[in-house]
């Protein structure tokens, strides 16, 4: 199993007329690892997912599935893959057991390995006591698991997650992420998209970051962090409008980069100890006051800020 | 294997949905029964489907009693007399009888009227093809109408007679008048004899079971209506499973997006399918509607109707984005195929120009086909063109809805 490439995709394009959503991916994700696209709403995550799975034809370009082409050898590259949309897709009017039996048969298992399948599914996703009930009634945690579990019935090698955590409470969250990690240790290669820096780096062997599109950088998140170097990141309050108090700041020796974020403002500095005092200076000048202060190691958010000179989330 | 796993995961959610039973077999029900009882008496007294044979009558004899045999046959259940010229040749009548444009001849000969009261009576002329079921219900009919007759001449000599003992006549055309009043009302009592009762009212409830009642019309029109009524919660499967992205889950699979059409149209298909079997055993068995008079047919109409339907859903299910338009678009063309195409009121009963119209839509042609065997007691012939036409309506359907499909 290691040191075979699961996914790898080549120079991925494309457009839905004006709209480029993909313009030129490369990504290798190794066989056995979890690898993590990151990238705000928008950045192309779902169209690459897309085009992984079969169900967009790239304009350009083409990926392969444990070395099956997606476009040449459809069927092989389907099998050795489980897709978690984004979307929860389960039929709301059946059980989450005639769910299950359901896509099993879909993906062509039958009789009692179907069976076994499903009753270990229903533990794997922690809905063996709900099997019965029907999934109008679940909550959203209890569906996304579900929509977790669909994908994983017929032992795909590969399991690619859309966003499987959106929406959902940090309780369920928390489960879904402990299980893809168990899923991981058992030998399952994943790849999992998310705009939650916090899911990317706590699962993940490597992370792509993604951005209009584009793969903007790449690597472990040890090397990703290097790449701001050693730069700040400090998050502050003030108590008035931030936008005067950020053209002052904006001019700071020291100061890199400036967002605002829901009244908080983020700054990428070179050395938080030299920059923090004239800020509180410049600020003074037009009439400001800092209320909180922060300084933070670097993270993968400082480098989406640092690449980009907006934040991850909007 | 996954196309019929995919057909019986959409009926399994039908089932789910108790709207499903509403629409496709209460309310089909309820409605066959009250347009049923609300146009009974809409077939009776029309020519066009008097059931009974039709035979000539040539009258030679031109004497009192032929028209009194005349209004007897009239009343027959079995056969309907024509009146011919009394000097219509034999040759002609003959050729009438033979070429099947009626089936028998009655003809009443010179002095027929005379001799009845006496012993030497006369015999009617029947001409007629020897040994057919025609022939011999002529015969019955004929001869129930000369004992009628016969009998009311007996009651009225009798009556006659004894009141010429107590009362005796002024003159012949006294008596004469006296004896056609009394024959009137002789003839007059068969019509509710209280000593027959029993056996004409036998006779009346088979007549019913053979002759097309109101349900014959309304039994098909309202199962095809809510055939269509029952689509929205089969499209609706096909709406949801696109906005929840099932439709693109299950393209992950091996499944292809042609078997995944044709699983929703088979399972859309079945649907009606079963419930047509249910609403026309129902009707046939408690409404005495006759489906089963011509087995092949009514499977032939039934099959091309549910095919046309599923594929009608198919159309509502890739046009509509959303369920509610699935209800739009499944109860306006509801509303006006089941108007336009006669399921509520029958085409026969409309203008000329109401009956071309309506035949643009599919719905005319299964009532056509449906009714050609449960209100005319026709048969597989019958229904051969109603059929083609609802596949090509179904080609039509499915291929724009395959078209919708793929464009997505
Ligand atoms: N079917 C489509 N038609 C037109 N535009 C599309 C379509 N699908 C995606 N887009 C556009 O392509 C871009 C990338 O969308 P995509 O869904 O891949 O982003 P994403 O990274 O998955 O975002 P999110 O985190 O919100 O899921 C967006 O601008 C989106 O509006
Ligand atoms: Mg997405």
């Amino acid at each position: 199993m290691s040191n075979r490439i699961a996914i790898q995709t080549n120079n991925l394009h494309k457009d839905f007329g004006e709209v480029y959503a993909v313009r030129g991916v490369n990504i290798e994700i190794q066989s056995g690892e979890i690898f993590s696209l990151l990238g705000p709403n928008g950045a192309g995550k779902t169209t690459v997912i897309s085009m992984i799975s079969g169900l967009l034809k790239p304009n350009q370009g083409d990926a392969t599935i444990l070395g099956h082409s997606i476009t040449h050898e459809p069927l092989a590259a389907k099998a050795a893959l489980g897709v978690v949309p984004q979307e929860i897709a389960i039929y709301e009017d059946l059980s989450a057991r005639e769910n299950l039996m359901f896509w099993g048969k879909m993906y062509g298992l039958r009789g009692a390995h179907l069976k076994q399948r499903v009753a270990e599914i229903l533990e794997t996703i922690g809905l063996a006591d709900r099997q019965k009930g029907r999934v109008e009634k679940f909550s959203g945690g209890m569906k996304r698991r579900l929509n977790i579990g669909i994908a994983l019935l017929h032992e795909p090698e590969v399991v690619i997650m859309d966003e499987p955590t959106v929406g959902i409470d940090p309780q369920s969250r928390r489960k879904i992420l402990d299980s893809v990690m168990e899923l991981n240790k058992q030998g399952m290669t994943v790849f999992y998209t998310t705009h939650y820096m916090e899911e990317a780096q706590e699962l993940s062997d490597h992370i792509a970051i993604m951005d209009h599109g584009e793969i903007i950088a790449s690597g472990t998140h040890a090397e990703l962090v290097k790449i701001v170097g050693e730069l700040d990141r400090i998050e502050l309050n003030i108590n008035t409008e931030s936008d005067r108090v950020m053209e002052t700041w904006k001019n700071t020796p020291g100061v890199e980069k400036i967002t605002a974020e829901n009244g908080q403002l983020h700054l990428l500095v070179n050395d938080s100890n030299l920059v923090l005092p004239q800020l509180f200076e410049k600020a003074a000048q037009v009439g400001s006051r800092i209320t909180s202060v922060e300084i933070q190691e670097p993270n993968l958010e400082t480098v989406f800020l640092h690449l980009t000179g907006r934040a991850l989330r909007d | 294997m996954r196309i019929l796993n995919l057909a019986l995961n959409d009926l399994l959610q039908i089932i789910r949905d108790w709207k499903s039973f509403l629409f496709l077999l209460i309310m089909p029900v309820i409605f066959t029964l009250v347009f049923g009882f609300a146009f009974g008496g809409f077939d009776t007294g029309d020519e066009e489907v008097d059931p009974r044979l039709p035979v000539g009558f040539v009258d030679q004899d031109q004497e009192q009693i032929s028209p009194v045999l005349f209004a007897l046959l009239k009343k027959s259940d079995a056969i309907r007399p024509v009146t011919f010229e009394e000097d219509t040749t034999l040759e002609e009548l003959e050729r009438i009888v033979a070429e099947d444009e009626l089936a028998a001849m009655i003809i009443v000969p010179d002095g027929y009227s005379e001799s009845l009261p006496t012993d030497q009576k006369l015999k009617l002329i029947i001409i007629q093809k020897e040994a057919t079921s025609a022939g011999a219900t002529v015969q019955n009919g004929v001869q129930a109408a000369v004992n009628r007759l016969t009998n009311s001449i007996s009651a009225a000599q009798f009556s006659t007679m004894i009141q010429a003992q107590f009362n005796p006549f002024g003159s012949q055309t006294d008596q004469d008048a006296y004896f056609d009043g009394s024959l009137e009302n002789a003839v007059a009592s068969w019509d509710a004899p209280p000593f027959t009762l029993i056996s004409t009212q036998t006779g009346a409830e088979e007549e019913r079971a053979e002759q097309p009642n109101a349900f014959s019309h309304s039994s098909p029109g309202m199962m095809v209506q809510f055939a269509i009524a029952g689509l929205i919660g089969a499209a609706g499967i096909l709406v949801i499973e696109r906005k929840s992205g099932s439709l693109q889950r299950l393209l992950t699979t091996a499944i292809s997006r042609t078997e995944i059409l044709i699983g929703h149209f088979l399972a859309m298909f079945l649907m009606v399918l079963i419930q047509f079997t249910i609403l026309i055993g129902f009707a046939a068995i408690f409404l005495d509607v006759g489906y089963f008079d011509a087995p092949l047919a009514t499977i032939l109409v039934t099959l091309t109707t549910a095919l046309f339907v599923a594929s009608m859903g198919m159309l509502i299910g890739t046009l509509a984005k959303s369920e509610e338009q699935v209800i739009m678009y499944s109860l306006i063309p509801m509303f006006i195929l089941s108007g336009l195409g006669g399921a509520w009121v029958p085409l026969e009963f409309t203008s000329p120009t109401f009956r071309t119209v309506g035949h643009f839509t599919p719905v005319a042609w299964a009532m056509d086909g449906f009714q050609n065997i449960v209100m005319r007691g026709m048969g597989l012939e019958s229904v051969l063109m109603p059929a083609a036409i609802l596949l090509g309506f179904t080609a039509a359907c499915f291929g724009l809805a395959v078209w919708r499909f793929e464009y997505e």
